[in-house]
């Protein structure tokens, strides 16, 4: 598992594709900040959550990038063969690859601390307790995207179509959160909105409030989606 | 070393393997024959341990491929087809990659050994995208055997790539049957025939022959054959053929482009008595030699019928 999990470090690393993503993950990151800086001036207090907040929206859209070469590009290359072929259990070089997005999202993710800092040195003082559960709130969500993208890269050998359906997957999962605008039963709209990504962030982790049953809906999405994608690997032998 | 059992796969409802079965000794060099959809492909897969069979029983290096399936990979060496290779990788951080992933101690050692065999020691610093088509395929063969196995599976290692890479190729190939069994695929006959101790050949999923190369030119071809050429006057043609024809152990005489095939009795060597027959009947010989069978004959034999 960790020699997958070096190989595919040393990748995004050495690709210039992670380097144009993380160039446009802090752009809009910063951008975004400096937005609510300015609006802190005069509308409001600095929100310590506005970052991660933002990037529980914009993890629709990055976690795919970060993921979809994973496995489309082996199942492309025909890799996948040679894989499956080493001593190794289908659950290392799935979780393996996985931990690797993982952990170059939480770098990415390191690097955004630097605002809450710029704020301090401003003499703008956060709430550090929001910040930080708003944080670890928005590792463990991106953990949940990424490993979705994981799974949809397992099931073609495409990378565009594997991003294409997880942003498509993942937004409607954001979505989710709006269902009660529109569906008339309160209880059916409550049980969606149980179900979306946001509906376990945004009015939890965000306003600085720890639930476990918030931690349990993202790492269960995560185990899920790992065991769906071992599966999806497992069943080219059955083919 | 390799032993199949009336193994059979189904994809749906379409037979790619019809209860086929053939062994393969320690250090021999098998060659697996047979058109494209023949079922070569599919064979290898299942020695390989990615895919199970879906009846029958193959055993790779003292071990089940259903049930030992981790153990058959660690003990065989891969090459696919199309040569799996990740191009933004070094030519040794590839090979290592594939050392450290088969649980390799002493990676760096095993990685230059590898290299070594395949005369890539000196690009082992180059980017594998930067290789051409032959390297690719070495650098393929690197990864087979970098953890040193029993078995080594090469899916047509010889493919697409030119002339003097593909007489390397072979010539690294008959030097790793020393130490390694190996299977190898092709549709090359004449590659086959130069490198293998036995074939086997498939067709349609079925296993239609078995054997060493001589042994099957034996088995199909009961007789022997001979190309002769006389410097006679066209008009004593038919005189030369009855002639040629009352000779003892011929069974038959053809016209072929200016000279004669003879069909002979196997093993009844004519030659000496058909130089002094015609000599001694005043013509000159042209030419003379035996129409050797190839396994390309014997293919097209097989899978003509």
């Amino acid at each position: 598992m960790w020699t997958i999990f070096r190989r595919e470090m040393a990748h995004y690393f050495t690709s210039p594709v992670s380097y144009l993503i993380a160039a446009a993950f802090y752009v809009l990151m910063g951008l975004y900040f400096n937005n609510d800086l300015t609006i802190s001036i005069s509308v409001r207090a600095a929100d310590p959550a506005s970052v991660p907040m933002f990037l529980s929206f914009v993890m629709v859209f990055f976690a795919p990038l970060l993921t979809m070469r994973l496995i489309a590009e082996e199942n492309k290359e025909g890799t996948v063969e040679l894989l499956l072929t080493a001593p190794v259990s289908d659950g290392s070089i799935v979780i393996g690859k996985f931990l690797s997005a993982w952990a170059f999202y939480s770098l990415l993710l390191m690097g955004t601390f630097i605002y809450p800092v710029i704020l301090m040195s401003l003499g703008i003082f956060p709430d550090l307790g929001i910040a930080l559960s708003a944080y670890i709130g928005i590792w463990l969500y991106g953990g949940a995207a990424l490993a979705v993208g994981v799974g949809f890269s397992a099931i073609t050998d495409s990378q565009v179509m594997a991003a294409f359906l997880s942003m498509s997957f993942l937004l409607l999962m954001w979505l989710g959160d709006l269902a009660g605008n529109i569906v008339a039963s309160f209880d059916l709209a409550n049980l969606i909105r149980k179900l979306s990504l946001q509906g376990h962030y945004s009015t939890s982790f965000a306003v600085g409030l720890f639930r476990a049953e918030d931690v349990a809906y993202f790492a269960g999405m995560i185990v899920v989606a790992l065991f769906i994608t071992i599966r999806l690997l497992e069943s080219r032998r059955w083919r | 070393m390799i032993e199949v059992s009336n193994l059979s796969k189904h994809y749906g409802t379409h037979l790619a393997l019809d209860a086929v079965s053939f062994s393969a000794k320690q250090g021999e060099i098998l060659g697996l024959l047979g058109p494209n959809g023949a079922g070569k492909t599919t064979t290898m897969r299942i020695l390989t341990g990615y895919m199970p069979p879906s009846e029958g029983k193959a055993v790779v290096a003292g071990h089940d491929v259903s049930e030992e399936s981790f153990e058959v990979r660690q003990n065989v060496g891969y090459l696919p087809e199309r040569v799996p290779l990740y191009p933004d990788m070094t030519v040794e951080g590839y090979v290592t990659f594939w050392a450290k992933l088969r649980g390799v101690k002493k990676t760096k050692q095993a990685v230059l050994d590898a290299l070594e065999k395949v005369d890539l020691i000196p690009r082992r610093k180059s980017l594998v995208r930067n290789l051409s088509k032959g390297l690719k395929q070495r650098l393929g063969l690197a990864q087979a055997l970098v953890h040193d196995p029993k078995v080594l599976i090469l899916d047509e290692p010889t493919i697409g790539i030119d002339p003097q890479q593909i007489i390397e190729i072979r010539e690294q190939i008959r030097n790793l049957a020393q130490s390694h069994t190996v299977l190898f695929s092709t549709h090359i006959l004449s590659e086959a025939e130069q490198i293998c101790d036995r074939v086997v050949i498939l067709q349609r999923g079925k296993l239609v022959a078995y054997g060493t190369p001589e042994a099957l030119r034996k088995q199909l071809y009961p007789n022997d054959y001979l190309y002769v050429e006389i410097d006679a006057p066209q008009r004593d043609k038919q005189k030369v053929e009855n002639m040629l024809n009352a000779l003892t152990g011929v069974e038959s005489v053809t016209h072929l482009a200016g000279g004669f095939t003879i069909r002979a009795k196997k093993d009844s060597d004519i030659r000496g008595k058909l130089v002094e027959k015609v000599l001694s009947a005043g013509y000159g010989l042209r030419e003379l030699r035996p129409m050797a069978m190839t396994l390309e004959d014997i293919f097209l034999e097989i899978v003509g019928k």
